[in-house]
């Protein structure tokens, strides 16, 4: 058997087996995504007249929403919401969490991991529901535990509010990728280092980082990706108030269903697609330089 | 010095891995924590650099209490079985990983592990990463890291067990004169009873979380104190017969045997290493100080062969020079030679036959 062919299929057979999942990928990813190219480059609206024969307009759609305060607030709270909640909040609390957990014997964590995994798991309409019960202003469970009556978490602050759902809420893909990835570090390298007199975060710093950078950039990877195209929050604050927790794919949706833009909400979708294949190449890009190192 | 008193440790589920023991390590000595697997006695090296708590009793090490310290203020040094190198640091800042956590600065670290490094044939390999190092090599960086830091006691985890067959018989001699030159008190723990034997100055024999015996090398293996260090000690196991003492005669396995002073008529265990007996292919006329036989197994040793000998319904082994190996079914007689011989009752040594 040839190396070309390990699964001695041919090629004619080969083709049957892979053309069906082809299809299926042209039709649903591959022609959406070339049709909202050609949307964002058009006036498409929801109703009315552009509805019926929307007009090529160019890059008008990109120029305005450069332009547009909405926009770039937009884009500017979704860094935060990103670097917030994914980058600081998941992945630092679920690797501290997997740090403490590491050692600890059987009921202790797998009672903490089956909370943190719950949130994870739980439908995000239930999720939300759940969350606006918390903060809700008037018989809210976290106003009643504060004794602060009457106190608008979701008006007074919208963002601090999503961004501490989105780290309770993802918290647990975290915990288990650096729980996977602890367990590749081998004890003695630790004691070692605790034989030498180093501290929690020198051991941190010398042993285990060192280790798991691959998965540390993985997960980063991932979860500012998710964080990035979430739409949870809209669930909880609809982008409101004023626009004050209004990240990108919250205003796409405002813009382009809502609003009726559907042109308008197509260029802003490609823009956002165009910032997370950024996001890809500089991760896939640091992967592969540390691949580079480590095999001499 | 090392001293252990009343050390005992019990990890959750009730299992006694080091049972109240006691223990006195002289200062330079070079001490063998020897026995089966689940003996404990990586369980008492760990205890004693600090990786694991005991659970009562009291560890001291140059008269300082040290029970409650952590690993890093008890002045030791530990070497693991997988070297336990850092991957992603080359040579140099490895040997020089102690040094750098106690804030020595740079420059003089750097020295210190070079001139380690030197002592131990690695200068020409400072700049590379562990995974460009053969096994031995990386197990002298791994030496190199516990000597650097000048450590008042080194720890020895199974030191030689990662390194292939050959190499280990080199390792062993260097690590005799290494530890002979820099005169630190080490503790290494083994399951091979050769390499305790080749390099401790004492042997601990360990089994179930109890020393069984310590002693010199030859002690261990010339007197050992029971059964169990008996049948542990040594490359060919010993032949532990029943026997029985009556009116002055040792009956054991057919063969009677004279029967040395003051010992009381009754059943005992008769010890005797196959290095110690000679075999006749010839009966022995006249002598019932022998045991008979038919061969049953022949074991090549390289310089030696190993017969066992089927003695009704006892297994008998001796050690035999090479060229004066029997055949397989022939009859054999294993005569053993006086004074070497050890009589065991209620699992105690009593004396040498």
């Amino acid at each position: 058997m040839s190396q070309a062919d390990p699964s001695g299929l041919g090629r004619a057979r080969a083709v049957g087996f892979v053309l069906p999942g082809l299809v299926l990928i042209g039709v649903f990813l591959v022609f959406p995504a070339l049709w909202t190219i050609y949307l964002g480059l058009t006036d498409y609206r929801l109703t009315g007249l552009a509805a019926a024969d929307p007009q090529v307009v160019g890059v008008d759609n990109y120029t305005t929403a450069l332009g547009d305060e909405r926009f770039r607030n937009s884009l500017w709270l979704t860094l935060q919401y990103v670097l917030g909640s994914a980058v600081i909040g998941q992945a630092v609390l679920g690797f501290a969490i997997a740090w403490v957990l590491r050692n600890r014997p059987g009921p202790v964590k797998r009672i903490t991991e089956g909370l943190v995994l719950l949130a994870w798991i739980l439908p995000s309409s239930v999720v939300a529901f759940l969350w606006i019960a918390l903060l809700d202003r008037d018989d809210g469970t976290l106003n009643t535990l504060l004794h602060t009556p009457g106190f608008a978490w979701l008006l007074d602050y919208p963002m601090l509010s999503i961004i501490v759902f989105n780290v309770w809420r993802g918290t647990a893909f975290s915990m288990m990728l650096y729980g996977a990835a602890l367990e590749n570090v081998p004890p003695s390298h630790l004691e070692t280092a605790r034989l030498a007199g180093a501290s929690t975060l020198q051991q941190l710093r010398d042993v285990v980082f060192p280790r798991i950078k691959g998965h540390v950039l993985t997960n980063l990877l991932l979860i500012s990706l998710w964080t990035f195209n979430d739409f949870t929050s809209f669930q909880l604050t609809a982008g409101g108030p004023e626009g004050r927790s209004e990240i990108l794919p919250v205003y796409i949706y405002n813009v382009a269903l809502s609003g009726g833009q559907l042109g308008f909400g197509a260029a802003i979708s490609f823009l956002v697609l165009l910032i997370n294949l950024v996001f890809a190449f500089v991760y896939l890009r640091l992967l592969r330089d540390r691949r580079k190192v480590v095999v001499p | 010095m090392i001293s252990l008193s009343g050390l005992t440790k019990e990890f959750p589920g009730g299992v006694r891995a080091v049972d109240s023991l006691d223990l006195e390590i002289g200062d330079g000595e070079f001490f063998a924590l020897l026995g089966p697997s689940g003996c404990g006695k990586t369980t008492l090296l760990r205890s004693i650099a600090g990786l694991e708590t005991p659970t009562s009793g009291k560890i001291r090490i140059s008269g300082n209490d040290v029970t409650a310290l952590p690993p890093g203020r008890r002045n030791v040094a530990m070497v693991f079985q997988d070297y336990a190198l850092f991957p992603h640091m080359d040579v140099t800042s490895n040997i020089a990983y102690p040094l750098r956590i106690k804030k020595v600065s740079r420059s003089r670290r750097e020295a210190r592990a070079a001139e380690t490094a030197s002592r131990l044939s690695l200068s020409e390999l400072l700049a590379r990463r562990p995974g460009q190092l053969s096994g031995g090599q990386q197990q002298r960086v791994a030496l190199a890291r516990a000597i650097a830091s000048h450590p008042q006691v080194f720890l020895f985890d199974e030191p030689l067990s990662n390194l292939d067959a050959r190499l280990r018989l080199e390792a062993r001699t260097f690590l005799k004169r290494l530890q002979r030159e820099l005169a630190v008190t080490t503790v290494f723990v083994t399951h091979d009873q050769g390499e305790a034997l080749a390099l401790a100055d004492r042997i601990a024999v360990m089994n179930a979380g109890r020393i069984m015996q310590v002693g010199t090398p030859s002690e261990v293996f010339h007197r050992p104190i029971g059964t169990f260090v008996a049948g542990f000690i040594g490359s060919t196991p010993m032949n532990l017969l029943p026997a029985s003492a009556e009116g002055g005669r040792l009956h054991v396995a057919g063969a009677v045997l004279p029967l040395p002073g003051d010992i009381a008529d009754g059943p005992l265990v008769y010890g005797l290493r196959p290095e110690y007996a000679d075999l006749s292919q010839s009966a022995p006329t006249g002598r019932r100080d022998v045991f008979s036989g038919k061969v049953a197994v022949v074991e090549n040793l390289g310089a030696a062969h190993l017969v066992t000998l089927d003695s009704g319904d006892l297994l008998i082994q001796v050690v035999v020079p090479e060229g004066d190996e029997p055949a397989v079914g022939a009859p054999a007689w294993a005569v053993p030679r006086t004074g070497r011989a050890l009589l065991y009752r209620d699992d105690r040594l009593l004396t040498v036959a």
